[in-house]
Protein backbone atom coordinates (compact mmCIF):
# COMPACT_ATOMS: atom_id res chain seq x y z
CA UNK A 1 0.00 0.00 0.00
CA UNK A 2 1.33 3.75 -0.82
CA UNK A 3 2.02 5.98 2.00
CA UNK A 4 -0.52 8.42 0.63
CA UNK A 5 -2.82 5.35 1.41
CA UNK A 6 -1.69 3.60 4.64
CA UNK A 7 -1.87 8.07 5.69
CA UNK A 8 -5.48 7.52 4.51
CA UNK A 9 -6.38 4.44 6.25
CA UNK A 10 -4.71 5.56 9.37
CA UNK A 11 -6.79 8.50 9.83
CA UNK A 12 -10.11 6.75 8.89
CA UNK A 13 -9.07 4.19 11.87
CA UNK A 14 -8.40 6.70 14.12
CA UNK A 15 -11.64 8.55 12.90
CA UNK A 16 -13.61 5.49 13.74
CA UNK A 17 -12.02 4.66 17.24
CA UNK A 18 -12.68 8.66 17.77
CA UNK A 19 -16.25 8.35 16.84
CA UNK A 20 -16.43 5.46 19.62
CA UNK A 21 -14.77 7.56 22.00
CA UNK A 22 -17.20 10.33 21.55
CA UNK A 23 -20.15 9.18 22.76
CA UNK A 24 -18.69 8.15 25.94
CA UNK A 25 -19.68 10.45 28.92
CA UNK A 26 -17.92 13.54 29.46
CA UNK A 27 -16.09 13.70 26.40
CA UNK A 28 -16.48 17.07 24.61
CA UNK A 29 -15.23 16.97 20.92
CA UNK A 30 -12.35 15.81 19.38
CA UNK A 31 -10.02 17.50 16.12
CA UNK A 32 -8.10 15.06 14.18
CA UNK A 33 -5.83 16.42 11.17
CA UNK A 34 -3.40 15.80 8.79
CA UNK A 35 -1.49 17.40 6.33
CA UNK A 36 -4.22 16.99 3.96
CA UNK A 37 -7.90 16.55 5.90
CA UNK A 38 -9.33 17.52 9.13
CA UNK A 39 -11.96 16.41 11.14
CA UNK A 40 -13.31 18.57 13.64
CA UNK A 41 -16.64 17.24 16.05
CA UNK A 42 -16.92 19.65 19.36
CA UNK A 43 -20.38 20.21 21.35
CA UNK A 44 -20.15 23.77 21.08
CA UNK A 45 -19.61 24.98 17.31
CA UNK A 46 -19.02 28.65 18.63
CA UNK A 47 -15.64 27.36 20.07
CA UNK A 48 -14.42 25.40 17.49
CA UNK A 49 -11.16 28.36 16.61
CA UNK A 50 -10.54 28.60 20.34
CA UNK A 51 -10.06 24.50 20.77
CA UNK A 52 -8.12 24.31 17.32
CA UNK A 53 -5.43 26.66 18.42
CA UNK A 54 -5.37 25.34 22.07
CA UNK A 55 -5.15 21.86 20.16
CA UNK A 56 -2.29 23.52 17.50
CA UNK A 57 -0.78 25.21 20.73
CA UNK A 58 -0.36 21.99 22.90
CA UNK A 59 1.29 20.15 20.48
CA UNK A 60 3.80 23.08 19.50
CA UNK A 61 4.88 23.56 22.99
CA UNK A 62 5.26 20.04 23.64
CA UNK A 63 7.28 19.45 21.02
CA UNK A 64 9.22 22.91 22.46
CA UNK A 65 9.29 20.86 25.62
CA UNK A 66 10.15 17.61 24.17
CA UNK A 67 13.38 19.67 22.74
CA UNK A 68 14.61 21.61 25.52
CA UNK A 69 13.77 18.69 28.13
CA UNK A 70 15.25 16.21 25.83
CA UNK A 71 12.16 13.95 26.01
CA UNK A 72 12.16 12.28 22.71
CA UNK A 73 9.59 12.18 20.39
CA UNK A 74 6.40 12.45 22.07
CA UNK A 75 3.53 10.10 22.76
CA UNK A 76 1.11 12.28 24.16
CA UNK A 77 0.43 15.87 25.43
CA UNK A 78 -2.19 16.70 28.33
CA UNK A 79 -3.76 20.07 29.49
CA UNK A 80 -5.89 19.81 32.73
CA UNK A 81 -7.36 23.12 33.13
CA UNK A 82 -9.94 24.12 35.76
CA UNK A 83 -12.74 23.40 33.32
CA UNK A 84 -11.72 20.71 31.17
CA UNK A 85 -8.47 18.98 29.87
CA UNK A 86 -7.30 17.80 26.48
CA UNK A 87 -5.00 15.02 25.48
CA UNK A 88 -3.48 15.33 22.38
CA UNK A 89 -1.55 12.73 20.37
CA UNK A 90 1.07 12.73 17.36
CA UNK A 91 0.42 8.90 15.69
CA UNK A 92 2.37 9.17 12.92
CA UNK A 93 1.16 11.84 10.24
CA UNK A 94 -1.98 12.31 12.65
CA UNK A 95 -2.54 15.19 15.06
CA UNK A 96 -5.31 14.73 17.35
CA UNK A 97 -6.76 16.10 20.52
CA UNK A 98 -9.61 15.37 22.20
CA UNK A 99 -11.26 17.32 24.68
CA UNK A 100 -12.90 15.96 27.67
CA UNK A 101 -14.19 16.63 31.54
CA UNK A 102 -11.44 16.36 34.29
CA UNK A 103 -13.24 13.23 35.62
CA UNK A 104 -12.32 11.17 32.36
CA UNK A 105 -9.61 8.69 32.55
CA UNK A 106 -7.28 10.27 29.71
CA UNK A 107 -4.61 7.49 29.61
CA UNK A 108 -7.42 4.66 28.82
CA UNK A 109 -8.16 6.89 26.06
CA UNK A 110 -4.77 7.34 25.12
CA UNK A 111 -3.70 3.42 25.09
CA UNK A 112 -6.56 2.47 23.28
CA UNK A 113 -5.89 5.47 20.48
CA UNK A 114 -1.96 3.83 20.27
CA UNK A 115 -3.02 0.74 19.17
CA UNK A 116 -4.75 2.46 16.43
CA UNK A 117 -1.21 3.12 15.67
CA UNK A 118 0.62 -0.18 16.05
CA UNK A 119 -1.97 -1.85 13.58
CA UNK A 120 -0.09 0.07 11.05
CA UNK A 121 3.24 -0.52 9.20
CA UNK A 122 4.56 2.85 8.55
CA UNK A 123 7.28 4.06 6.16
CA UNK A 124 8.80 7.32 7.38
CA UNK A 125 10.65 8.64 4.54
CA UNK A 126 7.47 7.79 2.64
CA UNK A 127 5.36 10.01 5.06
CA UNK A 128 7.85 13.01 4.70
CA UNK A 129 7.40 12.74 0.77
CA UNK A 130 4.09 12.54 0.77
CA UNK A 131 3.77 15.72 3.01
CA UNK A 132 5.88 17.62 0.59
CA UNK A 133 3.64 16.57 -1.94
CA UNK A 134 0.68 18.04 -0.35
CA UNK A 135 -2.68 18.26 -1.96
CA UNK A 136 -5.54 20.26 -1.77
CA UNK A 137 -6.63 20.37 2.36
CA UNK A 138 -10.33 18.66 3.07
CA UNK A 139 -11.49 20.20 6.35
CA UNK A 140 -15.26 18.89 7.99
CA UNK A 141 -16.42 19.74 10.91
CA UNK A 142 -19.09 18.36 12.63
CA UNK A 143 -21.04 19.81 15.88
CA UNK B 1 11.94 38.24 54.39
CA UNK B 2 14.03 39.05 51.82
CA UNK B 3 13.75 37.23 48.04
CA UNK B 4 16.87 35.42 48.45
CA UNK B 5 15.90 33.56 51.55
CA UNK B 6 12.75 32.53 49.80
CA UNK B 7 14.14 31.22 46.85
CA UNK B 8 16.79 29.56 48.98
CA UNK B 9 14.11 27.81 51.19
CA UNK B 10 12.03 26.57 47.50
CA UNK B 11 15.22 25.52 46.27
CA UNK B 12 16.55 23.56 49.06
CA UNK B 13 12.26 22.00 48.92
CA UNK B 14 13.36 21.48 45.23
CA UNK B 15 16.56 19.59 45.71
CA UNK B 16 14.47 17.37 48.82
CA UNK B 17 12.04 16.48 45.86
CA UNK B 18 15.16 15.05 44.07
CA UNK B 19 16.35 13.14 46.53
CA UNK B 20 13.88 11.23 47.37
CA UNK B 21 12.32 10.99 43.45
CA UNK B 22 16.15 11.00 41.82
CA UNK B 23 14.63 10.04 38.17
CA UNK B 24 13.71 13.74 38.78
CA UNK B 25 15.93 15.51 35.85
CA UNK B 26 15.42 19.29 36.16
CA UNK B 27 13.31 21.31 38.20
CA UNK B 28 12.06 24.96 38.84
CA UNK B 29 9.48 27.16 40.09
CA UNK B 30 7.99 30.18 38.33
CA UNK B 31 5.67 32.77 38.91
CA UNK B 32 2.48 33.79 36.89
CA UNK B 33 4.69 36.53 35.02
CA UNK B 34 7.49 34.24 33.99
CA UNK B 35 9.88 35.09 36.70
CA UNK B 36 11.72 32.51 37.72
CA UNK B 37 11.95 31.92 41.94
CA UNK B 38 14.04 28.97 42.41
CA UNK B 39 15.67 26.02 40.63
CA UNK B 40 18.09 23.51 41.48
CA UNK B 41 21.46 24.07 40.13
CA UNK B 42 21.12 20.97 37.86
CA UNK B 43 19.45 23.61 35.45
CA UNK B 44 20.70 25.90 32.43
CA UNK B 45 19.19 29.15 32.38
CA UNK B 46 18.79 29.34 28.61
CA UNK B 47 16.82 26.33 28.50
CA UNK B 48 14.96 27.02 31.65
CA UNK B 49 13.47 30.32 30.40
CA UNK B 50 13.02 28.91 26.98
CA UNK B 51 10.48 26.12 28.22
CA UNK B 52 8.90 29.34 30.55
CA UNK B 53 8.29 31.57 27.28
CA UNK B 54 6.80 28.58 25.50
CA UNK B 55 4.66 28.06 28.48
CA UNK B 56 3.28 31.64 28.68
CA UNK B 57 2.43 31.25 25.29
CA UNK B 58 0.21 28.09 26.08
CA UNK B 59 -1.16 30.02 29.21
CA UNK B 60 -2.78 32.58 27.38
CA UNK B 61 -4.33 30.42 24.85
CA UNK B 62 -5.82 28.26 27.02
CA UNK B 63 -8.06 30.94 29.39
CA UNK B 64 -10.64 29.10 27.21
CA UNK B 65 -10.43 25.93 29.78
CA UNK B 66 -10.39 28.11 33.24
CA UNK B 67 -6.21 28.25 33.28
CA UNK B 68 -3.84 25.53 33.14
CA UNK B 69 -3.85 23.33 35.91
CA UNK B 70 -1.64 20.68 35.06
CA UNK B 71 0.66 20.51 31.85
CA UNK B 72 2.14 17.28 30.94
CA UNK B 73 4.49 16.08 28.10
CA UNK B 74 5.31 12.20 27.59
CA UNK B 75 7.97 11.10 25.75
CA UNK B 76 9.64 8.09 24.42
CA UNK B 77 12.98 9.29 26.05
CA UNK B 78 11.24 11.09 29.23
CA UNK B 79 8.68 13.30 30.70
CA UNK B 80 8.01 16.79 31.37
CA UNK B 81 4.83 18.37 33.70
CA UNK B 82 4.23 22.03 34.78
CA UNK B 83 1.95 22.38 37.32
CA UNK B 84 0.37 25.08 39.47
CA UNK B 85 0.74 25.62 43.44
CA UNK B 86 -0.93 28.37 44.66
CA UNK B 87 0.38 31.52 43.01
CA UNK B 88 3.39 29.96 41.22
CA UNK B 89 4.18 27.23 38.60
CA UNK B 90 6.08 24.06 38.91
CA UNK B 91 7.96 22.38 36.54
CA UNK B 92 9.37 18.73 36.63
CA UNK B 93 11.36 16.77 33.98
CA UNK B 94 12.12 13.38 34.85
CA UNK B 95 13.31 10.44 33.37
CA UNK B 96 11.28 7.73 31.07
CA UNK B 97 11.25 4.98 34.14
CA UNK B 98 9.99 7.72 36.55
CA UNK B 99 6.77 7.64 38.38
CA UNK B 100 5.30 11.17 37.46
CA UNK B 101 2.59 10.31 39.83
CA UNK B 102 4.76 9.69 42.60
CA UNK B 103 7.04 12.23 41.63
CA UNK B 104 4.17 14.62 41.20
CA UNK B 105 2.32 13.87 45.14
CA UNK B 106 5.97 13.92 46.82
CA UNK B 107 6.36 17.65 45.18
CA UNK B 108 2.55 18.65 45.62
CA UNK B 109 3.32 17.81 49.20
CA UNK B 110 6.96 19.38 50.08
CA UNK B 111 6.78 22.36 47.93
CA UNK B 112 3.14 23.91 49.27
CA UNK B 113 3.64 23.08 52.86
CA UNK B 114 7.28 25.29 52.41
CA UNK B 115 5.13 28.15 50.86
CA UNK B 116 2.85 27.51 53.63
CA UNK B 117 5.40 28.16 56.06
CA UNK B 118 7.45 30.85 54.11
CA UNK B 119 3.60 32.81 54.33
CA UNK B 120 3.21 32.66 57.95
CA UNK B 121 6.57 33.83 58.23
CA UNK B 122 5.90 36.77 56.04
CA UNK B 123 2.60 37.48 57.55
CA UNK B 124 4.12 38.00 61.07
CA UNK B 125 6.67 40.33 59.47
CA UNK B 126 3.53 42.42 58.46
CA UNK B 127 1.13 44.55 59.93
CA UNK B 128 -1.97 46.10 59.36
CA UNK B 129 -1.98 50.12 59.53
CA UNK B 130 -5.62 50.70 59.55
CA UNK B 131 -8.98 49.16 60.40
CA UNK B 132 -10.43 46.88 57.93
CA UNK B 133 -13.19 48.61 55.97
CA UNK B 134 -16.36 47.54 54.35
CA UNK B 135 -16.36 47.58 50.56
CA UNK B 136 -18.24 45.86 47.84
CA UNK B 137 -17.00 43.37 45.76
CA UNK B 138 -16.54 43.92 41.90
CA UNK B 139 -14.65 41.47 39.23
CA UNK B 140 -11.67 43.44 37.81
CA UNK B 141 -11.50 41.49 34.15
CA UNK B 142 -9.25 42.03 31.24
CA UNK B 143 -5.90 41.09 29.53
CA UNK B 144 -4.10 43.42 31.86
CA UNK B 145 -6.00 42.76 35.04
CA UNK B 146 -3.16 40.98 36.79
CA UNK B 147 -3.45 40.59 40.71
CA UNK B 148 -3.80 43.68 41.51
CA UNK B 149 -7.09 45.18 43.25
CA UNK B 150 -8.20 48.70 42.67
CA UNK B 151 -9.65 50.30 45.47
CA UNK B 152 -10.93 54.21 45.39
CA UNK B 153 -7.40 56.77 45.28
CA UNK B 154 -9.33 58.66 48.59
CA UNK B 155 -9.13 55.79 50.62
CA UNK B 156 -5.67 55.04 49.88
CA UNK B 157 -4.99 58.50 50.61
CA UNK B 158 -6.73 57.93 53.97
CA UNK B 159 -4.91 55.09 54.77
CA UNK B 160 -1.35 56.48 54.00
CA UNK B 161 -2.16 58.98 56.57
CA UNK B 162 -0.70 56.49 58.89
CA UNK B 163 1.61 56.95 61.76
CA UNK B 164 4.78 55.98 59.63
CA UNK B 165 3.18 57.93 56.36
CA UNK B 166 3.89 54.35 54.79
CA UNK B 167 2.66 53.99 51.16
CA UNK B 168 -0.20 51.26 51.19
CA UNK B 169 0.19 48.96 48.12
CA UNK B 170 -0.83 46.20 49.47
CA UNK B 171 -4.01 44.70 50.94
CA UNK B 172 -6.05 41.91 52.83
CA UNK B 173 -9.56 41.23 51.87
CA UNK B 174 -11.96 38.92 53.98
CA UNK B 175 -15.06 37.71 52.83
CA UNK B 176 -18.14 37.08 55.20
CA UNK B 177 -17.22 32.83 54.74
CA UNK B 178 -13.82 34.01 56.56
CA UNK B 179 -11.55 33.37 53.26
CA UNK B 180 -9.01 35.95 52.62
CA UNK B 181 -5.98 36.63 50.43
CA UNK B 182 -3.86 39.20 50.33
CA UNK B 183 -2.59 40.99 46.93
CA UNK B 184 -1.15 44.39 45.56
CA UNK B 185 -3.74 47.59 45.41
CA UNK B 186 -3.46 50.67 43.69
CA UNK B 187 -6.19 53.44 42.59
CA UNK B 188 -9.48 52.79 40.78
CA UNK B 189 -8.09 54.20 36.86
CA UNK B 190 -11.82 54.25 35.42
CA UNK B 191 -14.54 56.74 36.49
CA UNK B 192 -17.43 54.87 36.07
CA UNK B 193 -15.90 52.34 39.63
CA UNK B 194 -14.91 55.49 41.07
CA UNK B 195 -16.67 56.77 44.36
CA UNK B 196 -18.89 54.19 44.92
CA UNK B 197 -17.23 52.03 47.30
CA UNK B 198 -16.12 49.00 45.70
CA UNK B 199 -13.11 46.87 45.63
CA UNK B 200 -12.21 45.89 42.10
CA UNK B 201 -10.20 42.36 42.56
CA UNK B 202 -8.85 40.38 39.84
CA UNK B 203 -10.75 37.85 38.28
CA UNK B 204 -7.73 34.68 39.81
CA UNK B 205 -8.75 36.27 43.35
CA UNK B 206 -12.22 36.49 42.73
CA UNK B 207 -12.28 33.14 42.39
CA UNK B 208 -10.01 32.00 45.08
CA UNK B 209 -11.96 34.07 47.39
CA UNK B 210 -15.16 32.79 46.31
CA UNK B 211 -16.49 36.01 46.35
CA UNK B 212 -19.89 37.30 44.59
CA UNK B 213 -20.04 40.85 43.06
CA UNK B 214 -21.93 42.94 44.94
CA UNK B 215 -20.89 40.93 48.03
CA UNK B 216 -19.67 42.83 51.65
CA UNK B 217 -16.09 42.24 51.98
CA UNK B 218 -13.63 43.46 54.80
CA UNK B 219 -9.91 45.22 53.29
CA UNK B 220 -7.39 46.44 55.55
CA UNK B 221 -4.43 48.04 54.46
CA UNK B 222 -1.09 46.20 55.08
CA UNK B 223 2.42 47.72 55.18
CA UNK B 224 5.54 45.61 56.16
CA UNK B 225 7.63 46.23 59.53
CA UNK B 226 9.98 48.69 59.10
CA UNK B 227 8.43 50.77 56.22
Amino acid sequence: MSTKGKSEELFTNLRFNLENIRNREGIIGYILRNSKSATVDINDPTKIIDYAMLSGESLDIGDEASEIFQLGSINSVVIEGNDFKILSLVIEDQRLSIFMDRKVDHNKICKELNLTKHSQKPNLSSIQSSEENQEQTGIEVTS
Amino acid sequence: MSEDMYANALKTALTEVRNICPEVTRSFIFNKEGKIIAETTQDTETSTEKAINSFQNLIEKAEIMGGINTFLVNGNKGMVQFSRINDVYLALSASKKADMAYIQSVARTIIPTVMKLLENIVSTSLKSVSPSQNMVAETLTGLFSGETAQVDNEILKEWSKNPNNAHIDEIEIETASGKTARCKVKAISEREFQGKGLIRIPEKIYRTLKVEKGEAVKVKPITREGK
